[in-house]
């Protein structure tokens, strides 16, 4: 799709959350709503980071330890965890994150692309960005976030690369 | 990419495709009566309308090929209409051969994919145009020349037909004007004003003239109210007119003649159902105004309407197109009602329920649960549609005669099922045509009529839709699949099987017994799609054979995929749903009762007989410390298509309930031994065993418990 170019319009809402020290965002555009943690049911034959499926306003979704998913440790739950729901390739998810941080913008100038992070999948963090962190009690400071291309995230493809 | 021009066209073509559907499911049938001699002059010109007006959009949507071909066909079936060449079998069969054709091109062109090679079939559509003047000269008009019936509006209908825009309506009801010189149900609307009326400004004149302006004119003025001369205010209004308008102006329009009219005026607009007598147009709303329209003039009018076809533009709008994904919102947020509602119930006390009028509500959420299901409901025939054009290739393919009979076309099914059902049902006729039916000769030889019988019924029974497929062949050869099953070591060769038993090892997976393995069937996939699907939807497969006379599937199918009836169960602090069409009946195991046979394996006694058992904790890998001894426990003997009885043990039954089936797949992915799931009245979720899949599992050998009717 062609997009027109202007200065100012390639900004992004960006909601930021944190998986043990590190800092990612999500596009906000993608996210559907963010709700506290609640035990998910469990389903049987998953992979271990599909914690189990949630009541989602009258619809049945999963959800998903994004940690594991990407490899890292798994979050502990604690009482700032919270579940980011949110669009994937047509579906729902909703995403286990340690603490939500904030909402930035963010210009799309000034992400960079991701070098190879070593995370699984190298598509999965679509870039880089430098952001003020606004932290309680102390001077804003500088912080790089990790952006995430929840489409990437496909729970599907990584199930057809189990059962391979 | 111009994303949103090709969106927006791309829209218009799905309307395009889904019309050409319709008009090949209207084409097919009427051409399948043309087959079974029902030729009249409707069907013919229901037919030709069809094709006609997928000829018309596939010139709008650049389809040439399909364009040309169904111009070609149109030019056929125009002469049929005519007369000019009469519908005899031959000329028939070639319709119909046209017809699969065009499905073809549609499909062709819907697809993208290269047209069908239409040069024969052009050639013999050639061949019927160049001999229709010497078929017609002999026997001149050997059908009624065009569609005539008894008000003699048809002839006008078919000219409007044959010009060439592809909808081929709109002019009719014009045309009938201009004949009539009157409007044709035309708008009948009454004005009176309110009696202060004029002191607010609202001048009634005015509004007449633009009514006029429109092509209006006064029927009749109800001066009943008007008051002697010495009791009248004239600045009060005392009439009531009546005003006729041409049927071809918007309601909408004339409403906003009447946007400056004081509220409390009376204002009613309505269609007439025919047109009234021509009255003298009256130029103004004179006191003195001619008594108009006698009633009895009216009634006279009434006995002598328009045919309806004949102006459709009139006719009401009876059905709209909605998009089925609305649809499952729709059920899915009553779903959620019927949820909230037992919720308000679990938390209400029974006294507490009747003063807040809480059973009155469920019974409206409920009554509405059953319309929006209706609402997906569609006749089964648009699954049958398909079954004349797949025979006519087998018969084609096998040299085999076969006539269809359906019956209960019309039987409605929700649209998930009939969706799901085309599959089966397609392996069953193959299945019924190719093993089934014998060849001509050998029908003739065993005494029976050349031609085969294959009748196709839908009904409904209860919760269920019956869909059988019934053949008067040869029957099963119980001999030979018992023997080709050993063969394939589906069954051990001393097994005891009935004949029932072995009727159904046509279903087992990787069974054949064709002896040429057919383009048709004999795969040996065939059947064991049929009640693998079929099991998938919740529903069975019976067979029933008797040798030499025939063979009959079965397919019980639930009404809807959206609702069913289940028992919700516990294991250790989680709740499922056991589909209750699965269950056979409960046991409270005694000690000893359950007994190990291996270290994966256990069996349950019953009534002297042996049942296998699986534990739900091993198939949820629940942790040691929850799990229950089976004294401890309730055993559900399920029935399950694919093993027979099975015990399933659980922790405790809670209740009996009906429950909104949630599909995995829409946001994950589906899961093994998984219906779906369910939200219980609390918002928590329990998840819907696939009995099917869930015992079938390492460990159960598929064919090996017997005694039990599968």
């Amino acid at each position: 799709m062609s997009r027109i170019e202007e200065p100012g319009i390639d900004e992004r809402k960006v909601v930021t959350f944190t998986l043990g020290n590190q800092l990612f965002g999500i596009d906000m555009r993608a996210i559907v709503e963010i709700r506290e943690w609640e035990e998910p049911t469990p389903l049987p034959g998953v992979p271990p980071y599909i914690l189990g499926v949630t009541n989602l306003r009258g619809a049945v979704v999963p959800v998903v330890g994004l940690a594991e998913r990407l490899g890292w440790t798994p979050s502990p739950i604690h009482a700032r965890s919270c579940v980011l729901v949110a669009h994937v390739g047509g579906k729902q998810a909703g995403f286990l994150v340690d603490e939500l941080a904030d909402i930035v913008v963010i210009n799309g100038a000034d992400i960079q692309p991701a070098p190879d992070t070593g995370v699984n999948e190298s598509n999965v963090v679509s870039g880089l960005a430098r952001i003020e962190r606004r932290q309680l009690g102390s001077e804003a400071n500088d912080a790089m976030v990790l952006l995430l291309d929840l489409d990437a995230i496909s729970l599907v493809r990584q199930i057809a690369d189990i059962a391979a | 990419m111009s994303a949103a021009g090709d969106d927006g066209l791309d829209e218009i073509q799905g309307i395009f495709f889904e019309e050409c559907a319709e008009g090949l499911a209207v084409a097919e049938q009427g051409l399948s009566a043309m087959a079974g001699g029902q030729v009249s002059a409707d069907v013919i010109a229901g037919v030709f309308r069809a094709v006609h007006s997928i000829k018309g959009g596939s010139g709008a949507f650049g389809h040439m090929a399909l364009l040309a071909f169904s111009h070609r066909f149109e030019n056929v079936l125009d002469e049929v209409r005519g007369g000019a060449i009469p519908p005899d079998a031959a000329v028939t069969g070639i319709m119909l051969g046209a017809f699969d054709i065009l499905s073809d091109h549609v499909a062709a062109a819907q697809s993208g994919g290269t047209p069908p090679a239409d040069a024969a079939m052009l050639e013999q559509l050639d061949k019927l145009l160049a001999n229709k003047g010497a078929a017609a000269e002999p026997a001149p008009a050997p059908a009624e020349p065009a569609p005539a019936d008894e008000f003699g509006f048809a002839p006008v209908a078919v000219d409007l037909d044959i010009l060439d825009d592809p909808f081929g309506f709109e002019p009719v009801a014009i045309s009938l004007d201009d004949l009539a010189g009157e409007p044709a149900g035309g708008w009948t609307v009454r004005f009176g004003p309110s009696r202060d009326a004029m002191a607010n400004g609202g001048e009634p004149i005015l509004v007449i003239r633009e009514l006029e302006r429109m092509g209006g004119h006064i029927l009749d003025a109800d001066l009943s109210a008007l008051p002697p001369l010495r009791d009248l205010d004239p600045e009060e209004s005392y009439c009531v007119w009546t005003i006729g308008l041409p049927a071809t102006i918007d309601e909408a329009d004339i409403r906003e003649c009447f946007d400056f009219v004081a509220p409390d005026s009376l204002i009613d607009i309505r269609r007439q159902e025919t047109a009234p007598v021509a009255a003298p147009p009256k130029p103004e709303p004179a006191p003195e105004i001619a008594p108009l329209p006698a009633p009895a003039l009216r009634v006279v009018e009434t006995a002598e309407p328009a045919p309806p076809e004949a102006r459709p533009a009139d006719a009401p709008q009876q059905t709209i197109r909605v998009d089925l994904s609305k649809l499952d919102q729709l059920l899915n947020l009553i779903g959620e009602l019927v949820i909230q509602g037992s919720i308000l119930s679990d938390r209400l006390a029974p006294a507490d329920q009747e003063r807040v009028e809480l059973p009155q509500l469920a019974r409206l959420t409920r009554q509405i649960q059953d319309n929006v299901m209706s609402l997906r409901a569609q006749p089964i025939r648009q699954a049958f549609s398909r079954v004349p054009r797949m025979l006519r290739d087998l018969m084609a393919a096998t040299g085999k005669q076969v006539v269809l009979e359906t019956i209960g076309e019309t039987t409605e099914v929700d649209k998930g099922v009939l969706e799901k059902i085309g599959d089966p049902l397609t392996h069953m006729i193959r299945n019924a045509v190719d093993h089934g039916i014998e060849t001509p000769e050998e029908r003739l030889a065993a005494g029976k009529p050349a031609e085969g019988t294959i009748r196709l019924s839908a009904e409904q029974k209860g919760a269920r839709i019956i869909v059988r497929v019934a053949d008067d062949g040869r029957g099963i050869d119980r001999a030979r699949v018992r023997a080709k099953a050993i063969e394939k070591g589906i069954v051990s060769p001393d097994a005891v099987l009935s004949d029932e038993e072995i009727d159904n090892l046509i279903c087992a997976p990787g069974f054949s017994t064709a002896e040429t393995i057919s383009n048709i069937s004999g795969r040996g996939v065939g059947m064991d799609v049929v009640r693998s699907n079929v099991e998938a939807l919740g529903g069975r497969v019976e067979i029933h054979s008797v040798p030499g006379e025939g063979t009959s599937f079965t397919m019980a199918l639930p009404l809807t995929l959206a609702i069913l009836d289940g028992m919700i169960v516990r294991l250790a602090d989680q709740r499922f749903v056991l589909p209750l069409s699965n269950v056979v009946e409960t046991v409270q195991p005694v000690a000893g009762q359950v007994k190990r046979v291996s270290p994966g394996s256990e069996v349950i006694e019953l009534r002297g007989a042996y049942l296998p058992m699986r534990r739900a904790s091993d198939l949820f890998a629940i942790a040691e410390h929850q799990r229950r001894a089976p004294e401890e426990s309730v055993v559900i003997i399920v029935e399950s298509g694919v093993s027979g009885l099975v015990g399933l043990m659980i922790d405790t039954i809670e209740n009996r309930r009906e429950v909104v089936i949630k599909s995995l797949e829409d946001n994950l992915y589906p899961i093994r031994g998984l219906g779906g799931a369910t939200i219980l009245g609390d918002g928590s979720i329990a998840l819907i065993l696939d009995i099917d899949a869930l015992i079938v599992s390492p460990g159960f050998n598929k064919f090996a418990p017997k005694g039990m009717a599968a």
